[in-house]
């Protein structure tokens, strides 16, 4: 049997109390170089590491957003202008359209007068000479009827007299 | 003769001072009584409840300590006897 | 019978300045850091950013629950103060529960805990001095009026020598009640037993009974007291702070 400390002293045997502190140094300093400095490292990395993906993914969004915004102002650009060509193409043609039915009526426009300038005259020809053959024919009957040689002029004077109130008369 | 005095008187100064346990029994039961309350009242913030209340028991219990030791450096590490 | 409750054995002397006795104590104490020592250069090694194992998902678990706890009781600016805190919950822990495996808890020993409580009593000192310079910290024993200086010294001086006996009067107290429960097992086992010539001699009833008081005496105060007293140093060094 050895010897033994006291279960309880006041003050406490200093020894003990020495050894206690130089324990507590030395366990602080194994359990900080041990078990904390390496976690703590670990988790200052992973969270290095957490922001830096959080700030490329930050600035992968953005890109993505300028990307979008040029696209859609290009495609606000590309619709203006199909707009504008559409419409251009729209005038040209209707004003080509226009031109087209212009000349074209206008064409019509001048055979139609001209071919009722035809029809005037070749009517007017009709006429005189129906004028002419009726007056003969009246002659004709005329002289027939009352046997009787009337002045050609005359005639003619009656003739006229009688188609000019006929045709007045249609 | 006096050896046997003093050892006796130590004894009985021993209980004594467990008397002193008294106090953080009534503390302490107080303290669990007010914390089954809480937890009936508030069932959800129990493990805090929980926290608190074994604190505050621990910290309540240290004059009952305080009587323990006093009642143990009289019964194994008695300072009369040496003076005697 | 006779029931002996002993203080810690010495267990052998250094022999420089008239013999430096080495207790049961601190070499239970060493055989206790050597284990937590061991433990964490295990858990603390091969640690990897990415894909952690089970091993690292652990001490990282401890380590940002201790720091939670720090930060919790003592604010944000003071993380630092995160490993000592976590030294001296896991030694206290540790050197409580050390009783399960039959060594005499160094935490049973007044040494032990005065020590504790000293540093902690020297960092709340200097947190406050640091925070507040010296003139500062002597008008601190003023407050409110100057009658009050000699009952805040006595205040002040009273908080390591209250926290060191009341962890120290928790572990003892059950180491004492396991003492007497074994030997009044040991009486009892002679009594009913020992007409047996050889095995008589052996108490067996002294397997298995005490580890049930173990489970109130060791485990649960053990892990309370070790809360407690880090609890306490941080609550006080804090308070030192403002």
């Amino acid at each position: 049997m050895g010897k033994y400390l006291d279960f309880v002293s006041i003050p406490p045997d200093v020894w003990s109390l020495i050894f206690t502190w130089c324990n507590l140094l030395i366990l602080f300093l194994l359990v900080k170089k041990f078990l904390f400095k390496p976690v703590q490292n670990i988790l200052k990395q992973r969270d290095a590491e957490v922001r830096e993906m959080y700030e490329k993914a930050e600035e992968a969004e953005k890109n993505a957003k300028s990307l979008e915004a040029e696209y859609s102002e290009r495609l606000g650009g590309a619709k203006e202008e199909a707009g504008r060509i559409m419409q251009e193409a729209t005038r040209s043609a209707r004003e080509r359209g226009d031109e087209i039915v212009g000349e074209a009526q206008a064409k019509a426009a001048g055979l139609i007068s001209r071919a009722e300038a035809q029809i005037e005259r070749e009517r007017e020809a009709a006429v005189g000479e129906l004028r002419a053959q009726v007056a003969d024919m009246a002659v004709a009957i005329a002289e027939k009827v009352i046997e009787k040689e009337i002045d050609p002029s005359d005639h003619a004077r009656l003739v006229e007299d009688f188609m000019s109130s006929e045709v007045e008369k249609r | 003769m006096e050896r046997a005095i003093v050892m006796a008187a130590s004894a009985i100064g021993a209980g004594l001072a467990m008397i002193a346990g008294i106090g953080p029994g009534i503390g302490q039961g107080f303290a669990a009584g007010k914390g089954a309350e809480a937890v009936g009242r508030q069932p959800e913030a129990k493990g805090d409840i929980t926290t608190t209340m074994l604190l505050g028991c621990a910290v309540a219990e240290s004059t009952g300590i305080y009587g323990l030791v006093v009642a143990l450096i009289l019964l194994f590490a008695n300072p009369f006897i040496g003076q005697l | 019978m006779n029931v002996d409750v002993k203080g810690p054995e010495i267990l052998f002397e250094i022999p420089v300045l008239g013999g430096i006795g080495v207790s049961e104590t601190i070499v239970n104490s060493w055989i206790i850091m050597a284990v937590i020592a061991l433990v964490c250069f295990f858990l603390g090694r091969n640690l990897k950013v990415k894909n952690p194992s089970k091993r690292q998902l652990v001490a990282e678990k401890a380590v940002t629950m201790i720091t939670n706890l720090v930060t919790d009781v003592m604010g944000e600016k003071n993380a630092g103060w995160a490993p000592y805190i976590g030294t001296l919950l896991i030694f206290s822990a540790v050197s409580s529960l050390s009783s399960l495996t039959g060594l005499r808890p160094p935490t049973a020993d007044l040494a032990t805990t005065l020590g504790w409580a000293l540093v902690t009593f020297v960092m709340v000192q200097v947190t406050n001095i640091r925070c507040h310079g010296v003139s500062g910290w002597l008008k601190g024993f003023t407050q409110p009026i100057f009658v009050m200086t000699p009952l805040n010294i006595i205040s002040e001086v009273a908080n390591p020598i209250s926290m060191a006996f009341r962890h120290f009067g928790n572990i003892a107290s059950g180491l004492v009640i396991t003492s007497l429960v074994y030997a009044a097992l040991a009486a009892l086992s002679s009594l009913v037993l020992g007409w047996i010539p050889v095995i008589g001699q052996i108490p067996f009833l002294q397997v298995g009974l005490p580890a049930l008081l173990s489970i109130y005496f060791d485990l649960f105060t053990s892990v309370l007291q070790a809360y407690i007293f880090s609890m306490l140093t941080m609550v006080f060094v804090s308070g030192a702070q403002d």
